[in-house]
């Protein structure tokens, strides 16, 4: 038979797609800037002579201390650090609940500056830091439980109003806007129309907070507020080491009890139990939420908490005299150059951090990923190494890896960086073989059937599909890490971190502000790249 | 050979047996003249390279232009820093350009598989087995999403690519007329049992219709 097209007489020519090659060797160059800019070129960045301390170190993780009076101390920060959490967590979803209908496009309807103006205001709290904001809170309130909860309900709330209000509008249209037709209320018809079909969303995101939560108060405590990242902070700066890998496998425990919680709350909202013909709440999801209720009350307790602090004379004074003194901010040049010196090392931090990161996550995702029933033993069991060596990563806080890193390496940007890095690593490589998991099999199972070997499997049936999802967690991961930045500087590494930190201790609120302002504006620019550079992958 | 049968008889599951995907329960496989079962490692990946099977398209990577898709039918035999080169230089150009021309595609040789339609993924599964040169050709439907014409084309270049390697084609296949025109020996199995195993001359298109139990 004969199939007579006109075809073209030379082949056709290989067009590279401009736009995501512009991306990738921009990315490549602001990498090789960063580098340079951190001084990995520039010789000496490793300290030979801290390398039998680190050894010590290393040593110990395999005598965590044990005896009965720290672990009565552990056990009491442990508590600490869940009640921050849990009352954090409920003051999150307070103002989220509050905030989402301020904010919904529902609410607003055609009038897009009054809901442009809400969202703008969202930016402020959610831009800066948990640990940004206990600094500032801790200068109005001293030291009381409030700070915590505070610094935790805050820029959570901010975040999950904005989430919320998102899964809000989402919900397809029909059934709320005939409740409004047939002349219900815009309240009701909202009750009727809207929450039902948005609650599974809402209580999973609840979830997921309260899980971040946890986090975030252990990173509180390095700020001085108490629970275990306090504990793990005194027991490194006075050098016990069985003491800090005990605080670390209680990190890692906790974490570890969170995401398993979280995720079996979030799979069953996903794939809700059919209840029949009788009225029946699904007894795991009631348990969870009275549980958590409960834990918001007993934290009460626990942390003694009194609303009293926060209407007391001394809180509005003290408001009114910060406030006062931190507008107009300081525009001096000293402090500006500063500030642009700190922005441009943050940003670097931040680049070589999701660099190694998503270098890391690439390698380790085929591994980490949970293998086929059928796997050989040695592969389930690398697989289950790697999968907990990834979950110490992320449970300990960054600013702990950049004091473990400092032991090798000269102070500079450099260890920071490549503390978050270690950090984000841990988060990125769990995402990134979940990626790998969700997969088609079939295209790899195909070319080992044909011969291929699991080099040229991986590359042409794995490495295609995967890397769209990967890069994109990459990128969400860096807008974390450029404010996660900002905590390992306050605790100083450099950057704007460490600016702000030494601002607020001088009492300068002028140009606290400044810094302020910058972080927000370079946390904004980063959100605006990263989300032209996903649109760009897809 | 056409292995007829109806939805759910076994087909792809004696496909997987002879390409080693599937591991047998029980007894034994013999392919070329050896058992894939007992093979690890680098014979294993010898005895595979010498056979091909084409599934109904859904092996090709959809984020793969239809360039890279051909040439993963020849990892089996290049190493692996040229599979990585050839993702940044199409490696082999000539042969994926005449392979393509084959199935007529030759002009969509840079585009996004995903980009493609069913039938013309189809096609370029089929041209991976063209670059690949197997012994023994292995058909899982390969025609159910093509036309008329480009199935009998499609069948005409599997049974000359066995042929030309001295090698056989065992095609499961829908359309009685097709299997009788292009195969020499129809298979016909039921839940998991062979219950026909005639040559094409002695059947008529008719027999093939009642044993799927189709309407004539």
């Amino acid at each position: 038979m004969t199939v007579v097209l006109d075809r073209p007489q030379a082949p056709p020519r290989l067009n590279r797609v401009r736009r995501r090659w512009a991306w990738g060797l921009g990315a490549l160059a602001v990498l090789g800037w960063s580098l340079a800019g951190a001084g990995a070129f520039a010789g000496d960045v490793v300290n030979p002579a801290g390398a039998g301390q680190f050894g010590r170190f290393a040593s110990a993780a395999l005598s965590p201390a044990l005896d009965g009076e720290f672990l009565r101390v552990l056990a009491d920060s442990v508590l600490v650090t869940v009640a921050y959490a849990a009352l954090g967590a409920a003051l999150a979803v307070l103002l989220g609940a509050v905030g989402a209908v301020a904010v919904a496009r529902t609410t607003w309807g055609r009038r897009r500056l009054g809901w442009t103006l809400s969202r703008g205001a969202l930016a402020v709290p959610r831009g800066l830091h948990e640990a940004v904001w206990g600094l500032l809170l801790v200068n109005l309130l001293g030291l009381d439980p409030w700070v915590g909860v505070l610094a935790i309900g805050v820029p959570y709330g901010a975040v999950t109003a904005k989430v919320f209000a998102d899964l809000l509008d989402e919900v397809p249209r029909g059934g709320y806007e005939a409740l409004l037709a047939g002349g219900a209320g815009r309240v009701p018809a909202a009750l009727y129309g809207l929450l039902p079909p948005a609650s599974g969303g809402l209580l999973s995101y609840s979830f997921y907070r309260l899980e971040c939560a946890v986090r975030s108060a252990v990173v509180l405590g390095l700020i001085g507020a108490g629970g275990l990242g306090y504990q793990l902070l005194l027991s490194f700066s006075s050098l016990r080491w069985e003491q800090v890998w005990s605080c670390v496998y209680a990190l890692a425990l906790l974490c570890l009890l969170a995401d398993v919680g979280g995720r079996a709350v979030r799979r069953r909202v996903a794939a809700p139990r059919s209840s029949g013909d009788r009225l029946r709440r699904d007894p795991m999801l009631s348990t969870a939420v009275l549980g958590t209720l409960a834990a918001i009350v007993w934290a009460w307790w626990y942390l003694a908490i009194s609303p009293a602090t926060l209407v007391a004379d001394r809180t509005g004074e003290q408001l009114r005299y910060v406030l006062s003194a931190a507008w107009p901010p300081d525009v001096d040049g000293p402090l500006l150059s500063a500030v642009a010196v700190a922005a441009v090392d943050t940003l670097q931090m931040s680049v070589i951090a999701i660099a190694v990161a998503t270098a890391g996550a690439v390698l380790l995702a085929g591994v980490a990923a949970h293998p086929p029933r059928d796997a050989p033993v040695l592969r389930r069991v690398t697989g289950s190494a790697v999968r907990l060596a990834l979950l110490l990563l992320r449970a300990v806080p960054p600013p702990v890896w950049a004091l473990v890193l400092l032991f090798v390496l000269l102070p500079g940007v450099l260890p920071g960086a490549l503390a978050l890095g270690v950090y984000t690593l841990g988060v990125l490589g769990r995402l990134a073989a979940e990626a790998t998991e969700e997969l088609d099999p079939r295209p790899r199972a195909a070319l080992t059937a044909m011969g291929a070997r699991p080099v040229g499997g991986w590359l042409y049936g794995v490495l295609p599909a995967a890397t769209g999802p990967v890069l994109a967690f990459a990128l969400y991961r860096w807008e974390v890490a450029i404010r996660d930045t900002v905590l390992v500087g306050l605790l100083g590494a450099g950057g704007l971190g460490a600016l702000l930190a030494s601002r607020v201790s001088a009492f300068d609120w002028g140009a606290v502000t400044t810094v302020l302002v910058a972080v927000i504006a370079l946390t904004a620019a980063v959100d605006l790249v990263s989300a032209r550079a996903r649109a760009a992958l897809r | 050979m056409a292995l007829v049968g109806p939805s759910g008889a076994g087909k792809s599951t004696l496909l997987g047996l002879v390409n080693g995907s599937v591991p047998p329960t029980a007894g034994t496989v013999e392919v070329l003249g050896t058992d894939p079962t007992t093979l690890r490692g680098r014979s294993q990946r010898e005895l595979r390279a010498r056979v091909g099977t084409v599934h109904q398209h859904l092996e090709l990577v959809g984020q793969l232009r239809v360039v890279h898709n051909v040439n993963a039918g020849r990892l089996s035999h290049w190493p692996a820093w040229r599979a990585a080169w050839s993702l940044v230089r199409p490696q082999g150009l000539p042969e994926v350009l005449a392979a393509l021309e084959q199935v007529g595609l030759a002009d969509r040789v840079f585009e996004r598989t995903e980009r493609l339609s069913g039938g013309q993924r189809q096609r370029v599964a089929l041209a991976r087995l063209l670059v690949k040169q197997p012994e023994l050709v292995l058909a899982d439907e390969p025609a159910s999403a093509l036309d008329p014409v480009l199935a009998e084309r499609a069948l005409a270049l599997l049974a000359g690519l066995a042929a030309d390697r001295g090698g056989a084609l065992v095609a499961s296949l829908h359309d009685p007329a097709l299997a009788l025109r292009h195969c020499t020996r129809v298979v016909g199995l039921v839940e998991g049992r062979v219950v026909l195993d005639a040559p094409a001359a002695a059947l008529t298109v008719g027999d093939l219709a009642d044993f799927y139990g189709a309407p004539r």
